[in-house]
This record gives C-alpha cells, structure tokens and sequence, in this order.
C-alpha cells in the first residue's frame, strides 16, 4: 500500500487537491473580520499541526512495532515518520510566526501553543540526530524506537504542561461556512501530502538499507579477501 | 531379573548430562552473519577450547553461552534449562572470564570479590574471599585498589572473581592474556584441578599448542560455523593450525 | 539475596566507590555553583528574584546529565556492568540501583547548590521552603528516572559528550515548565501549589520510571 502512496499518480492528485484548495482559498473564502487576509494562513497551520501530530504517530506505532517484532521495515518507517513530523513542524513554527508577528506584532512568543510546537520540534530532531550518530544499525533501531516511545509519551504531558502558562492564542474560532468547507479541502490536502511523504521516505530508507546491507557485505569480502591474500 | 535391569540404570545414570546444548543456533550482529547454524554438546566436566582465527565468532559463543546476547535462531541449554526460559538463578552456576577485567577500579581486590561473593549469595563471603585471592597469589596485596595492579594482576583478580562462587561451568574467553609465564603455568594447573573436580571449562585461547595441552577437547570456529570438533589425544598442532588459518 | 536486598547492596558499592575516588559529587557542585555564577553575571548582576528557579533549573540540569555519565562510567570503565548482567539477578535491579544512586547524588548537590542560588539571587524560600523542596524533588525523580534509563544507551556509540543532554533535556521540559509555573504562582501570587502542575509531576515520574524500568533490559549495552 506504501508503495501505491508514493507513485506519481498519487502525487499528481496531492498537487490537483491543493491547487483547487488554494483556488478555493484565493476565490471563495472571505477573509476574516479583525485579521483580514493573512488569517489565510490558519487554512494551512492547523491542517499541518494535525498532521505533523498524524506523523509522530505514525513513528510512534512504528516504533512499539520494532520492539515487539525487531523487523527492520518497522524501523524505516519510524525514521520516515519522525523525519515527515520534523519536516510538517517546522512548517507549523513558521506559519505560526508569520500570524503571531501579525496579531501581536511579535516573530516569537512564549504562547502555550508555540511553545508546544517548538518542544514537539526539538523532541523529533534530536531523534533525527540520535539515528545519525548510532553506527550499529541494531542499536540504533532499537534505541531510536524506545526514545520515540518515550519522546511520544511525553508530547500530552508537553501539551498539558504549557497550558499552565499565561496564553494569548486564539482558543476558539468561529468559522463561517465556506470558510470550513476551504478548511476541510486544505486538510485533505495536507494528509493526502503527509501520506505521500512519508511512503516516500519509507521506500527511500528501504532501498537505502538493501544498497548498504549489499556494499557492507562486498567491503567485508574484500577486507577478508586482503588479509588471506597479505 | 535385577541383574538384567542394573546394566540399564546403571547406563542410564552413567549417561552423563549436558552441561552446554546448542541447537542450530544462529547469530547476525548489524545483519551481518556471526555464528551460523551451530549445533554442539558438551557434557558436564569436560574442557573444551574453541579455537579459531579472529571474528571466527569465538566470544560471540561465549557470550551466547552467558546470557549477555540471545541467539536470532535456535536454542541454548545450560544443564538441561533452555537459557530463554531459565530463572536467573541458573547464572549462579556459571562464572565468565572475559576481554575486559569487569572490576571496579577503585575498590580494592577484596572488596571486588566480596562484592561478586554476595551478589552470588556466596555465604561466608570473607573466608571465601580470602580462599580464592590465595589461590590466585595476592592475599597480600588484597587491600590495594585494583587500579594499582599490573594486567597480569589485574587478570587474576578477574579470574578469582569469576570463581568465587564455585562455578559448575566455567567460560573464559582468552583467560592467558597478559599474564607471565609463571602466572600462566599456575593458571593451567588451576584449570587441570578444577576440571579433575568435576567442573566444565569452556575456554576460548589463542595458543594452540597449550590448548591441546591442557583440554580435553578442541573445536575449531571458522566464519561462524563448526570447522571441526575433536579430542586433543595425538592431534598434529599443525593440522589443527591449518585448520584455524583457513584455505 | 531478594531483590531489594541485591538493589541495596548495588547502591552501597556505587556510595564506596564514589567515597573512595570522590570523582563526581565535587566535580559536580562546582559546576553547579559556576553555572549559576554565569547566569547571574551573564543577567546583568541584577536578576530578578524568580530568575532564580530558571537558573537553579539549568544548574541541576547540566550537573544531573554529568552524574548520570560519570555513574555509569564507573560501571563500563573495565566492563563490570558485563559482570552486573551476567550475575543472578533481575535487570531490573541494576537500573532501580542505578536510578537510586543518581538520585542520592542528585540530592546532595541540591543541598548545596539550592542555597547558593537563593543567597546569588535574593530568592526568598522562607514562604514555602517545604512546598519547594516537594517540586524540586518530584522533579529530580522524573529527570533521574529518563536520565538513568539514557545513560545506560550511551555507550559503545559515539553518544557521548553532549549527546545524552541533547537526549534528555527536551523530554524533561514538561517537568521545568509545570515546575517553574508552580513556583512562581506560589512564591509571587501566593497561591498553592497542586492541580494540574501537580499532577504533571505525578504522572511525569510514574509513566517514565514504569517505562525506563520495562525497556532499560534492551537498551543496557555492556
């Protein structure tokens, strides 16, 4: 199934499903009373957050797979999943800048939300550099899954924590109508985006593994093959 | 009727109990093959050298035989317990000699073994202790840190260590390393006395000579797999040499 | 031997060993006291009172991830965390000996360092001295318990030097931020503590010891 999500008539629709999104967005939807036009960029934040949350699931369950199993394919798709909630949060602190510099004339501030953003941002790439420093690709599967358990287990306390804080994020939003239809379009998109990514990234680490699974075991024959001919 | 019967129970209870089984046991580290398809009895009271040339998969074998990794495939049994399914407690009969010294630097010699001895539940740790640090020669350095011994000292505490608890299995992987001739020559003599008491030696050792010496049974490890298994009666050093270096 | 008894005599060995090379614990709080030298330099000599829980934070903090590598360096030195895994005993025990170890640790630079940064900083603990040293020490038993479980991955791997902070502190900012908002709502609003920050502790430290103690078998590396 992976497989089908990461060829290009998948990513063909992903593009057709944002292009109507962003049509729909620039033609039908009107813009929001105190914000005006740069509230736009809330169709894009909150689709992206749900799904960079969607991402670090998927490295989550991924992960309690690897454990339970020890199957390397687990493992690929836990790094594909972490790396995707990487890529999706970024893009989640930026846009989330962008309308904090607009609404409280201000790039950054300690707002519960964006600090949530940014935790879920550090737990995920410091997983990212813990894979690149492990040289055992046993070791570092397995202690790559049990961090992104752990790093899992701690985003709801993250997020509980950070709402001891004083806050200034809008909590609720009123939308109208076709606002909410522009809503749901983007989110579509969005998921259909994350989906193809992450599939992409899964076939990515697998060809990855079986090239370097293939050039090791050529580097051991012909180091074993030097010493006998030595 | 009886006399017919003894013969039969007799053998039966001659028949001598394993203290090692390996079962088509198979170990990839990183992927990469280690130990492949490894099948091996070893009865209890035998002494036993693996031999092989280096990354044969000689520790690795130890360390399967020790709990410290478990095999990808197949089964271990240690004195008829499958080591999967075993109580800690089997660990009890068993004591390791490995690459390093396993010790506490800090800490004195005695300290060291009577922290080993109680953590075995050895009951009277001090006389033990003492016991076995003279029959390693250092009684009287016993006090001092263990970071102020020379290897060759440090490798016998490492040994006593192993042996305080009395093991009914004893693995050493390369147990002669960094000790002097006499050290050594005492060392094989503790070995031929705790083998002549019963006791199995599993010993990993690179002099092939002294090997064949002092086991009673040599097999040599080549990638991974059991290249050849024997007793060290009127065995030619250098076949099994030519053995270890391969083709 | 049971197991509290094994737990109890792994710890006594870690309290020889550290009273005999007395390698960590001062090494330790003087880095804990410079840290706190800096922060108060680097905020202009006139921090404010409540900087006081940020900088405290970030002294147990750096000298936590330190206790943490140095305890089980004494066990990886010559291999004798080999001789722990291969001894009749639960694995289990080596990490709740290991966790109580850091903690004690933990404890006696707190009783030095707390001090410190209340006198640098004019902080006044006299309003609620036993309500702080409860968050405080909720806190440690969270961060030791993620910390203990870290620092036995760090091993053969090029993970040390850094990495086992960069590992660690992102997974403890739950326990800073309810912890800091707690304090200050005590010290400046006079309010008590509990509720959610409360709870966050609670959780935080009973999720993570349960999970460090299930998973610390896999990740031990001699």
């Amino acid at each position: 199934m992976l497989k089908r999500i990461s060829n290009v008539g998948f990513w063909l629709i992903t593009a057709g499903l944002f292009t109507a999104a962003m049509v729909r967005l620039i033609i039908n939807t009107p813009d929001e009373q105190t914000m005006g036009p740069i509230q736009k960029i809330f169709y894009l934040h909150l689709p992206v957050a749900i799904n960079t949350f969607l991402a670090c699931l998927v490295a989550f369950v991924a992960s309690i797979g690897y454990l339970a199993t020890r199957k390397t394919w687990w493992d690929d798709l836990a790094a594909a999943g972490a790396r995707v909630s990487v890529q999706l949060c970024t893009i989640v602190l930026l846009t989330g800048m962008i309308w904090g510099k607009c609404a409280w004339g201000q790039w950054w501030t300690w707002s519960p939300r964006l600090t949530f953003s940014l935790v879920l941002w550090l737990l995920y790439t410091v997983y990212l550099i813990i894979r690149s420093s492990i040289e055992s690709s046993e070791r570092r599967a397995l202690i790559c899954a049990v961090y992104a358990v752990i790093a899992f287990l701690d985003v709801p306390l993250v997020y509980l924590s950070v709402r001891l804080m004083p806050d200034i994020h809008p909590s609720h939003i009123e939308l109208a109508p076709e606002m909410k239809a522009t809503l749901i379009l983007f989110f579509i998109a969005v998921t259909a985006f994350t989906a193809g990514l992450i599939a992409t990234k899964y076939g990515l680490n697998r060809v990855e593994r079986g090239l370097h699974n293939s050039s090791e075991t050529r580097a051991t024959v012909a180091t074993v093959g030097g010493f006998a001919s030595c | 009727m009886f006399a017919t019967l003894s013969p039969t129970r007799a053998s039966f209870r001659a028949k001598p109990l394993n203290a090692v089984r390996l079962t088509n046991v198979g170990k990839r580290l990183d992927e990469r093959p280690v130990l492949r398809d490894i099948s091996l009895e070893i009865a209890a009271g035998e002494f036993l050298a693996v031999l092989g040339s280096n990354g044969a998969g000689k520790s690795t074998l130890l360390k399967l035989l020790i709990g410290m990794i478990t095999p990808d495939e197949g089964n271990v049994e240690l004195f008829g317990e499958s080591l999967r399914t075993a109580d800690p407690a089997i660990r009890r009969r068993v004591g390791y000699v490995g690459h390093q010294s396993m010790l506490y630097r800090d800490l004195s010699a005695r300290q060291n073994i009577a922290f080993f001895a109680k953590l075995y539940g050895v009951d009277d740790v001090k006389v033990k202790t003492d016991a076995i640090l003279r029959t390693v020669g250092l009684l009287e350095r016993g006090d001092d840190a263990v970071k102020t011994f020379s290897r060759g000292m440090t490798q016998r505490v490492s040994i006593a260590r192993a042996l305080v608890h009395n093991p009914d299995l004893l693995l050493a992987d390369e147990p002669f390393a960094g000790l002097d001739a006499r050290s050594s020559e005492g060392l094989e003599k503790l070995f031929t006395r705790m083998n002549a008491a019963g006791r199995t030696i599993i010993m990993v050792n690179h002099d092939v000579p002294q090997s064949l010496r002092i086991a009673k049974r040599a097999i040599v490890l080549s990638n991974g797999k059991v290249e050849s298994d024997r007793p060290t009666d009127n065995v030619d050093p250098e076949l099994v040499l030519a053995e270890i270096n391969g083709p | 031997m049971n197991a509290t008894a094994q737990i109890l005599h792994l710890v006594q060995k870690d309290v020889r060993i550290e009273a005999r090379s007395r390698q960590t614990l001062g090494l330790v709080i003087v880095l804990a006291v410079l840290i706190i030298v800096v922060l108060g330099l680097g905020l202009g000599g006139r921090p404010a009172a409540f900087d006081a829980t940020a900088v405290l934070w970030v002294a147990y903090l750096f000298s936590g991830v330190l206790c943490f590598e140095k305890t089980m360096n004494v066990e990886r030195q010559d291999g004798a965390l080999a001789a722990l895994m291969i001894a009749p005993m639960d694995r289990g025990a080596i990490y709740a000996a290991k966790l109580i170890s850091n903690l004690l640790l933990m404890f006696a630079i707190a009783i030095v360092v707390t001090p410190a940064g209340v006198l640098f900083f004019s902080f006044d603990l006299s309003a609620a001295p036993r309500q702080f040293a409860a968050v405080m020490a909720l806190s440690m038993v969270g961060f030791a318990a993620v910390g203990t479980l870290f620092s036995a991955v760090a091993s053969s791997s090029r993970l040390q030097g850094g990495l086992l902070a960069m590992m660690i502190f992102p997974i403890t900012l739950p326990l800073v931020i309810s912890s800091t908002q707690m304090l200050i709502h005590l010290f400046r609003d006079h309010e008590p503590i509990g509720g959610l920050g409360l709870g966050i502790l609670v959780a935080f430290d009973a999720i993570f010891l349960v999970v460090s103690w299930l998973v610390f078998e896999w990740v031990l590396e001699p």
